[in-house]
C-alpha cells in the first residue's frame, strides 16, 4: 500500500463504508473541532480549554482549576473563535460542532494583553520580596502574554492584609480576585469560611469577619492561589523555589501515605509540597503533613545514649552503644527480649527488627496500635485494609462510618468522602460520636447496640443501607482498640457481608473497609508483628526493644525492676526519657524506606535530607546490633532488605501498587465465633474537634507550628499572631 | 578492495596480529628494560625539580614497585602499551607538567582505605 | 676629633646612665637597646617617656620605658606595645609634637579612666561566634532525680 500510493488512494476511495463509520461515530457522540486548525475529537460538553489541552494547546488561566468549578472571572483565557464576533471565555464555553479556535491569532494575544494589563494595574510590583517569586502564574504569563511596558501612572489599590491563622500568610493587596481559595474552601475543605465582599475594585478576599480559616486542608490554597496573596506563612522569606533540591517522597503523619515534594535547602526541609496521585490524595495534601516539618528540627536524637551510673542519659559513641545492646541482648534469650515498634516505622527495619528477634528465639513482637486478634484477627489481610480504596470511594453510593473521624484521622480520604457526596450524591451514615465531617451525614447514634439493630435489620438506615448499589462499610481503627474490638469487628464484618448480599454488588466489590491512622501498621501486621502490647504486660520481658514507639502504652511501671529497655528514634518524646539505651535513628524524609498506606498500597520514601548527627537509618541500627549480639543478619544494602521483604511478603516490594485481599466470607465466618460481648460505652473517636488533628505523634508533637495551630484554635488566632515583616 | 581482501585471507589463514612495536616478547622486553632505565636515571632529577621529601632509595623503590606490579603480563602488545603509558608519564615528569601531588599520588600518602564491611561503614557515616 | 670624643661620651653615658652595671643589663634585656634621652614625662602607670630628637632619626627619636608593674600584671619581662595609654600614644607616634604633660588632654567620656591592655591572644579574647541559628536541635534528656 505503502510503495504504491496511487494503488492506496484509489482503494480507499473503493472503500467509502469505512470512512462513513467514523463519520457516524463522530457524529452520534463526539464533537469534532479545531484547534489553530488542527482537528480534534471530544466529547459534548468539552470546554473549550479542555479541547485545547487535548491538542497540548495550554491557554493561560488564573480563575479555572480543573478540580473546582468554573468560575470564568479573571478572563485571561479568552481565545478568538472564527466566526465568533467576540473572544469568548476558554474555561466557561462549551465547544460547538466545527468551531476552528485560534489560539495565537492577533485578536486572542491583544485579548490576553488586554486582561494582563488591567490585573497588572492593580498588582503591586514586590515580587523580589514576594514569596511567590519563581512560582507566580501572574509572573510566568506577564512575561509570556503581557505587555512590555506599562501604560500606569495612576496610584494602585491597597487592602488591608487578614489573619486568618497561623499557617496561611495573606498580602492581600497581590490578590487578583481569582476566587480559587473560595471554591476551594466551599468545595473541597466544605468550610464556608472564605468569600468575597465588595463588588468591582473592591471586591475582597476574606473571612467576613475576623476569624481563622478553620480546615484541616487549609494549607492548599497556598498552592491554588495563582500569585503571593496566600503564601505559607512557616516558610516565609526561607527559600526561593529555584535554590531548593525536590525529592519525590511519602508522607507518614498518617495512615493515607500522600504523595510528597520535600523541598530541601542545605541539608534542611524548607516546606513539603503535595505530589499528583489520583489514587491516593489527588493533589491536595492535609496540614499535619504540609507544615508539620519543622518537627523534623527540634527534639531529635542526634548521639547515642546511654545511662551513667546516677541514671542520666549521656551521649555515647555508636560503638559503646551498640556494644551494651548487643551484651542485652546476648544476656536474655527466647522470651525474654520483646520489641515494640511505633506509628512511623518503616517496612524495612521492621523485617529486621523481626528476623533480629526471632533469631534470638523471641516472637514477642507488638505494634503500638491494637488491633483485636479475636477470630480471623490479622490472618486474613482483607480484615485491616481499606479494602475498597480511597479512590474506591467516588464509586459507592452509600458510606458507612463506625467509630471513625476521618476528618481528622485521614483527611484525605475525608476530601475523597465529601467530593463523591458532592458529585454522586453518596448517602453517608455514621455511627459514634457527632463529628463535624464538612459534609452532611445521617447520624446513626454513637451506641454499640447500632449496629446489632443494623445487622438485624430493624434500624432505620438499614433500608437505605439494603437497597444500596455498591454499599461500603469504614470502620475506624480506634473502635477496634476497644476492650470490645473483636465484637465490633465481627458485628461490622457480618453487616457489611449482609449489605453485601442484599446489594447484589460484583465478587469484585468490597465493602469491609477498616481506615488506619498510623503509616506503619499495615506493613507491620503484612510482617507478622502482633497488634497490642498486651501480650508483653502480661508477660514483661527482661530486655525491650521500642522501635519509634512514642505513644506510651508500656511505661517503666509494667516491667521488672532491672528491666533494659533500649529506644531507637529519631525523636525524644515519650519513648526515650523512660529508655536506658537510645540509639538515633532517621525520619521519614531521610531515609529510603517503604511504607505501606491503609489501603494496603506499599510507597517509598526517598532520602531529601541526610540523618542529624550520628543518626542513621533504622534498619542499618538493627543490621549492626545484630552482628555485634552474633546473630548476624544476611543483608548488607537496602535493595537485600528489600528482597527478604519480597520473601516474607511480596507486596511490600511491589511499589504504588494495591495487593487486593479478598477474603470476607472467611474472616465472617472466623468472626462469628468470637465469643465477645458489645459493651454498651459509646463509639467516641480519639480525636473529635480540629484541636486533636494537629498533634498527634512524635513529629507533630515537637512541630512549634502545630503547637501554634493547637493555640490558634483555643485562643484565636490573634494569639499567635506575629508582627509581619512586610 | 583487494589489499584488505588480502589481509583478511592472512588474518584467516595466520590469526597474525598486528603487533603495536615489538615483534616478540624478547623486544617487548627490551623497551621496559629502556623504559626502566629511564626512570631510574630520572629519579634524582625528579626528587631535585619536585623538592620531594622522600629518599632515593624509596623512589627508586616505587619505581620498582609499578614496574613488577605488571610483571604477569606476556602479551607484547598489552607490554608496548603499558610502555607507551609509562613513557607518557616520564615526559610529563621531565617536563614538569606535573605538579608535587601528582607525583606525591604514587605513594597513596593522603589515601584512606574506604571500609569494606558493614560494621566500619556504619561506624564511619552515613553512607560512605 | 671632637666627634669621637662625642661618640665616646655617648657610649659612656649609654653605659652608666641605667644605674650600674644591672641596671644596664636589665635595660639591655627589657628594652634590646640602652639608649638615652631627655625624660618627658611619666604617665600614671609608670611608663616613662624620653625623647632624643638630635642624635636620633625620626621615628626612632621617642621611646618608651615600660613600667614593671602594670593593672596588677608584673610587666617586667612580658611587656606589650598596648601598655601605653591613649594619651601618650599620640605623643609616641608623632602624632602630635605636644605631650600630655604639657597638653593635658581634653576629658572625654569615652577615654578609660584605667588604659586596658590589649587581650588578644590570651584567655580573655574575643572570639567570633556564629550567629545562624542551628539547623537541628537535639533532644537534651531530662535530669535524673
Amino acid at each position: 500500500m505503502l510503495r504504491f500510493p496511487a494503488v492506496g488512494r484509489a482503494l480507499a476511495g473503493l472503500a467509502p463504508s469505512h470512512s462513513a463509520r467514523v463519520q457516524s461515530r463522530a457524529a452520534s457522540n463526539m464533537v469534532e473541532v479545531f484547534v489553530d486548525g488542527k482537528p480534534v475529537e471530544v466529547e459534548p460538553g468539552t470546554t473549550v480549554l479542555q479541547a485545547c489541552e487535548k491538542v497540548g494547546m495550554q491557554i493561560p488561566r488564573f480563575c479555572y482549576h480543573e478540580r473546582l468549578s468554573v468560575a470564568g472571572n479573571c478572563r485571561m483565557c479568552l481565545v478568538e473563535i472564527e466566526k465568533v464576533p467576540k473572544p469568548v471565555a476558554a474555561c466557561a464555553m462549551p465547544v460547538m460542532k466545527g468551531w476552528n479556535i485560534l489560539t495565537n491569532s492577533e485578536k486572542t494575544r491583544k485579548a490576553r494583553e488586554g486582561v494582563m494589563e488591567f490585573l497588572l494595574a492593580n498588582h503591586p510590583l514586590d515580587c523580589p520580596i514576594c514569596d511567590q517569586g519563581g512560582e507566580c502564574d501572574l509572573q510566568d504569563q506577564s512575561m509570556q502574554f503581557g505587555s512590555d511596558r506599562s501604560r500606569f501612572s495612576e496610584s494602585k489599590r491597597a487592602v488591608e492584609d487578614k489573619n486568618i491563622g497561623p499557617l496561611i500568610k495573606t498580602i492581600m493587596t497581590r490578590c487578583i480576585q481569582c476566587t480559587r481559595c473560595v471554591r476551594f474552601a466551599s468545595e473541597i475543605a466544605g468550610v464556608e469560611d472564605l468569600g468575597t465582599t465588595g463588588r468591582g475594585n473592591n471586591l475582597q478576599i476574606g473571612t467576613y469577619v475576623e476569624k481563622m480559616f478553620m480546615s484541616e486542608l487549609s494549607g492548599n490554597v497556598i498552592d491554588i492561589c495563582p500569585v503571593g496573596a496566600l503564601t505559607s506563612k512557616p516558610y516565609a522569606f526561607t527559600a526561593r523555589p529555584w535554590e531548593t533540591r525536590k525529592t519525590e517522597s511519602i508522607d507518614v503523619l498518617d495512615a493515607v501515605g500522600s504523595n510528597i515534594v520535600v523541598s530541601t535547602r542545605g541539608g534542611e526541609v524548607m516546606r513539603v509540597m503535595p505530589r499528583l496521585n489520583e489514587d491516593v490524595n489527588e493533589e491536595w495534601i492535609s496540614d499535619k503533613t504540609r507544615f508539620a516539618y519543622d518537627g523534623l528540627k527540634r527534639q531529635r536524637l542526634t548521639q547515642p545514649m546511654v545511662k551513667d551510673a546516677s541514671g542520666q542519659l549521656t551521649a555515647t559513641s555508636w560503638e559503646d552503644a551498640l556494644t551494651r545492646v548487643a551484651g542485652a541482648l546476648q544476656g536474655a534469650q527466647g522470651s525474654e527480649v520483646a520489641a515494640i515498634v511505633g506509628g512511623m516505622v518503616d517496612a524495612e527495619s521492621l523485617v529486621a527488627l523481626k528476623d533480629l528477634l526471632n533469631r534470638l528465639n523471641s516472637d514477642s513482637l507488638c505494634t503500638e496500635e491494637l488491633f483485636p486478634m479475636d477470630g480471623a484477627g490479622t490472618d486474613l489481610r482483607s480484615n485491616y485494609l481499606l479494602n475498597t480504596r480511597i479512590a474506591g470511594i467516588e464509586d459507592c453510593d452509600v458510606l458507612l462510618l463506625v467509630g471513625t473521624n476521618p476528618r481528622y484521622e485521614a483527611p484525605l480520604f475525608n476530601a475523597r468522602i465529601r467530593k463523591s457526596w458532592l458529585h454522586n450524591e453518596l448517602h453517608v451514615g455514621l455511627v459514634g460520636r457527632q463529628v463535624d465531617l464538612s459534609y452532611t451525614y445521617d447520624h446513626l447514634g454513637e451506641e454499640t447496640s447500632v449496629l446489632q439493630e443494623l445487622a438485624s435489620g430493624t434500624h432505620p438506615f438499614w433500608e437505605v443501607l439494603s437497597t444500596a448499589k455498591r454499599p461500603v462499610v469504614v470502620v475506624g481503627s480506634s473502635a477496634l482498640q476497644r476492650p470490645d474490638g473483636g465484637a465490633i469487628l465481627a458485628a461490622v464484618s457480618a453487616l457489611a457481608q449482609k449489605a453485601r448480599s442484599s446489594s447484589g454488588v460484583e465478587e469484585g466489590w468490597k465493602v469491609l473497609n477498616v481506615l488506619h491512622r498510623v503509616a506503619s501498621q499495615v506493613a507491620a501486621l503484612d510482617l507478622g508483628y502482633k497488634a497490642g502490647v498486651e501480650a508483653i504486660r502480661s508477660n514483661p520481658p527482661k530486655v525491650l526493644y521500642l522501635l519509634g514507639a512514642d505513644a506510651g502504652c508500656i511505661t517503666r511501671a509494667d516491667l521488672p525492676k532491672d528491666s533494659l529497655i533500649i529506644y531507637q528514634g529519631h525523636h525524644g518524646d515519650v519513648g526515650a526519657p523512660m529508655a536506658d539505651i537510645v540509639l538515633p535513628g532517621a525520619a521519614y524524609t531521610e531515609k529510603n524506606a517503604t511504607y505501606v498506606n491503609t489501603e494496603g498500597r506499599s510507597q517509598q520514601t526517598r532520602v531529601a535530607v541526610t540523618a542529624p548527627g550520628a543518626a542513621r537509618e533504622d534498619w542499618q541500627v538493627i543490621r549492626a546490633v545484630s552482628e555485634l549480639a552474633g546473630v548476624m543478619l544476611p543483608y548488607d544494602t537496602v535493595d537485600e532488605v528489600r528482597s527478604r521483604l519480597a520473601q516474607v511478603s511480596p507486596n511490600l516490594t511491589r511499589y504504588d501498587d494495591v495487593e487486593g485481599a479478598n477474603y470476607f466470607k472467611q474472616a465472617n465466618e472466623l468472626a462469628a465465633a468470637v465469643n465477645q460481648t458489645l459493651l454498651a460505652t459509646p463509639l467516641i473517636p480519639p480525636q473529635l474537634t480540629a484541636k486533636d488533628f494537629y498533634m498527634t505523634d512524635s513529629i507533630s508533637r515537637s512541630s512549634q507550628t502545630m503547637a501554634k495551630c493547637v493555640k490558634a484554635i483555643t485562643e484565636g488566632a490573634a494569639a499567635v499572631d506575629e508582627p509581619s515583616i512586610c | 578492495m583487494a589489499s584488505s581482501a588480502a589481509t583478511r585471507t592472512a588474518a584467516g589463514a595466520a590469526k597474525v596480529v598486528k603487533p603495536i612495536f615489538s615483534r616478540d616478547l624478547d623486544e617487548a622486553k627490551r623497551r621496559v628494560r629502556e623504559l626502566y632505565r629511564a626512570w631510574y636515571r630520572e629519579v634524582p632529577n625528579t626528587l631535585a625539580l619536585f623538592q620531594l621529601d622522600i629518599g632515593h632509595r624509596q623512589a627508586k623503590d616505587k619505581v620498582r614497585e609499578m614496574f613488577d606490579k605488571n610483571k604477569h603480563i606476556t602479551d607484547p602488545r598489552v607490554i608496548d602499551m603499558l610502555v607507551i603509558k609509562g613513557k607518557m608519564e616520564l615526559e610529563e615528569t621531565i617536563k614538569v607538567w606535573k605538579q608535587k601531588t601528582h607525583i606525591m599520588r604514587y605513594f597513596h600518602e593522603t589515601e584512606n582505605q574506604r571500609p569494606a564491611d558493614f560494621l566500619s561503614r556504619f561506624y564511619q557515616g552515613h553512607d560512605p | 676629633m671632637a666627634e669621637y670624643v662625642n661618640i665616646v661620651r655617648r657610649a659612656l653615658g649609654q653605659l652608666g646612665g641605667h644605674g650600674g652595671v644591672r641596671g644596664f643589663l636589665v635595660q639591655l634585656f627589657r628594652a634590646n637597646d640602652v639608649k638615652t634621652g631627655a625624660l618627658i614625662g611619666v604617665d600614671k602607670y609608670g611608663n616613662k617617656y624620653y625623647e632624643d630628637s638630635k642624635n636620633y632619626f625620626f621615628g626612632r627619636h621617642r621611646w618608651v620605658l615600660y613600667t614593671t608593674q602594670m593593672n596588677g600584671k608584673n610587666t617586667m619581662w612580658e611587656v606589650d606595645g598596648s601598655m601605653v595609654p591613649a594619651e601618650w600614644h599620640r605623643w609616641l607616634h608623632c602624632m602630635t609634637d605636644d605631650p600630655p604633660t604639657t597638653h593635658p588632654p581634653v576629658p572625654r567620656k569615652f577615654l578609660a579612666e584605667t588604659h586596658q591592655f590589649n587581650v588578644s591572644g590570651t584567655a580573655q579574647q574575643y572570639v567570633p561566634f556564629s550567629t545562624t541559628t542551628k539547623k537541628i536541635h537535639e533532644w537534651v534528656p531530662p535530669k535524673a532525680q
